[in-house]
C-alpha cells in the first residue's frame, strides 16, 4: 500500500478523539481576533498542527492569550485568562 | 500542559482508586453507565476499568453521535450528495459510515462530491467559494454540536447565502436516556454525565434522573482521574443513601449551561416528533430539525429523500452495544468481520464509538488476563 492509499483508508483521527465528531472538546488558546465574532486559535497540546479559526460569540469577551473550549469550530466556555 | 497533566497523576489515580474500593459494598454488583463516547474512549485509553474493584462494571451507553445515526439517514445523505449540483460537507467520521447501499466513501469513489470538514464554518467557507454549487452539511451531533451548526446558518442567513443547506441529524441526550431508563433489559446504579453536552444544557436537565428513578449522576471530566473520581463520587452516593445530580467538571460545566447557545439553538432548530435511533428505535423529541425561519436552508425541505427505515445488518449487535446490554467483544462480529478498517457497525466507525475504543486499547488487556 502507498502513503497514499494508506492516508485514504485510515480515519484521520482514529487514535484520538475526534474533536468535531464525538462529544469532545479541546482547550485552543486564542492567538488574534479576526473580527466578526471569530478569532484565530492555537493547540498547544499539538503545535505543529495549523491554526485554526474558531467562532468564540458564545462565551463573551475574549482577548489574544485566552483559553477556550472549542468543540467542532466553536468556543463553548472560556477557560481563563492569559494564566490560565 | 494545565487543565491535562494533573489529571493523569498516576499516584492520585491509585489512591482514588483504593478510595472506591473501601466504599463499595463488596456482596453487591455496580453497574454505571458512561453516556457519552468520549468518556468511553478515555477509559479504554487508559484502563480506567482496570482501577476499579471487580464489582464495580462500566456500561457503555449511546452517546456517540456518528454510532446512533440509523443507516436509512446515511441513505438520505448519500441521496443528496449524488445531485450533481451539490458539494456535500460532513465530518471525518461519517464518510465511513455505512448505509444500506455503501457509505458516502463509495459515493465519493463513483464521482459525487463528497468532502470532509473540521466544522460547519468550513462548509460555509466552500459555500462563499463555489457560489454555482449548492453546499449541504450533514449535520450530526448532540447539543454539543448543534451550537456550532446552528451559529454557521446564523451566519449564512445573515449574509444572505443562499447556497447553503443543512442535513439536519441533530440529536438531544435527555429523550435516549429516559428510555434506557424505561428499558427491563438494563438495570442500572447510576451514570457518569456527559461533560461537554453539558458545557452547553448545564446539569439541571439531567435532575429527572434522581427525581423520576432515584439514580445519582455524576457530570465528568474526560481525563482519567476525572472518570475515577466521577465513580467514587456515584458509589459514595450510594454508600449514603442519596440520589442527586453532582459536577465533578465544574471546572469547565456551569450548572446553568451556556445560555447564549441555548438561545441560538432555539432560534435555529425545532424539536423533530420523532426521530429513529440505532439500537433504540424510534423516540420522540429527541432530535433537531430547523426551524420555520431558516426553512430555506433545509436540505430536506429543498430535495427529495428516499426516507426510508433500512435495517441493521443481521450479523450486527451494534443495538445492543449502544444500550450496554452486551460489551463489544459479545459481539458476534467483533474483530473478525467488523474491524475499524472494514466496519459492518457504526460503533466500530467513530474512535468514540465502544467497539472501536475497546479493539483499539481494551482487547489488549483483556487478552492479558484471558492468558
Amino acid at each position: 500500500m502507498t502513503g497514499d492509499e494508506q492516508a485514504w483508508a485510515t480515519p484521520a483521527c482514529v487514535d484520538e478523539h475526534c474533536i468535531t465528531c464525538g462529544d469532545q472538546g479541546l482547550p485552543l488558546r486564542i492567538v488574534a481576533l479576526e473580527g466578526a465574532g471569530l478569532a484565530r486559535c492555537r493547540d498547544e497540546a499539538a503545535p505543529s498542527e495549523p491554526d485554526t479559526t474558531v467562532d468564540v460569540q458564545l462565551v463573551g469577551e475574549v482577548a489574544p492569550g485566552d483559553l477556550v473550549l472549542v468543540h467542532a469550530g466553536v468556543a463553548l466556555v472560556h477557560l481563563g485568562g492569559v494564566s490560565a | 500542559m494545565k487543565y491535562v497533566d494533573e489529571f493523569r497523576d498516576a499516584e492520585l489515580g491509585r489512591a482514588v482508586s483504593a478510595e472506591i474500593a473501601s466504599t463499595v459494598d463488596a456482596s453487591r454488583h455496580y453497574k454505571v453507565m458512561e453516556v457519552c463516547g468520549g468518556h468511553t474512549h478515555s477509559i479504554y485509553k487508559y484502563g480506567v476499568d482496570d482501577l476499579l474493584p471487580p464489582n464495580v462494571e462500566l456500561v457503555h451507553g449511546p452517546g456517540c453521535p456518528v454510532c446512533v445515526i440509523p443507516m436509512g439517514r446515511v441513505d438520505d445523505g448519500i441521496a443528496v450528495a449524488r445531485r450533481p449540483e451539490v458539494i456535500f460537507t460532513c465530518f471525518g467520521d461519517m464518510l465511513r459510515v455505512p448505509g444500506a447501499n455503501g457509505t458516502l466513501l463509495d459515493a465519493k469513489a463513483e464521482g459525487a462530491d463528497v468532502r470532509m470538514v473540521y466544522s460547519p464554518l468550513d462548509a460555509l467557507r466552500i459555500a462563499r467559494e463555489n457560489p454555482e454549487r449548492v453546499v449541504v452539511f450533514f449535520a450530526i451531533g448532540f447539543e454539543t454540536t448543534a451550537p456550532s451548526t446552528a451559529l454557521t446558518l446564523r451566519r449564512a442567513k445573515d449574509e444572505g447565502i443562499e447556497n447553503f443547506l443543512c442535513l439536519c441529524n441533530h440529536v438531544t441526550i435527555v429523550p435516549p436516556l429516559r428510555a434506557l431508563l424505561e428499558s427491563p433489559d438494563l438495570q442500572l446504579d447510576g451514570f457518569i454525565g456527559p461533560g461537554h453536552v453539558a458545557t452547553v444544557v448545564g446539569a439541571r436537565p439531567f435532575e429527572f434522573i434522581p427525581i423520576d428513578y432515584q439514580k445519582p449522576i455524576v457530570i465528568s471530566g474526560f481525563e482519567p482521574l476525572d472518570l475515577l473520581q466521577s465513580v467514587q463520587m456515584i458509589m459514595r452516593q450510594l454508600a449514603e443513601g442519596r440520589c442527586e445530580v453532582e459536577n465533578q467538571y465544574a471546572r469547565v460545566v456551569p450548572y446553568e449551561g451556556n445560555s447564549a447557545a441555548l438561545r441560538a439553538m432555539g432560534e435555529v432548530f425545532e424539536l423533530r416528533p420523532h426521530f429513529e435511533w440505532r439500537g433504540l428505535g424510534f423516540i420522540s423529541q429527541s432530535a433537531l430539525r430547523l426551524s420555520d425561519a431558516y426553512r430555506d436552508f433545509d436540505a430536506e425541505a429543498r430535495y427529495e429523500v428516499p426516507n426510508v427505515r433500512v435495517a441493521d445488518p443481521k450479523a450486527c449487535q451494534c443495538g445492543e452495544v449502544l444500550k450496554g446490554v452486551i460489551k463489544p467483544w459479545e459481539c458476534k462480529v467483533f474483530g473478525s468481520a467488523c474491524t475499524p478498517e472494514h466496519a459492518i457497525g457504526t460503533c466500530m466507525v467513530s474512535p468514540e464509538g465502544a467497539c472501536a475504543a475497546y479493539y483499539t486499547y481494551g482487547r489488549f488487556a483483556r487478552e492479558r488476563e484471558v492468558v
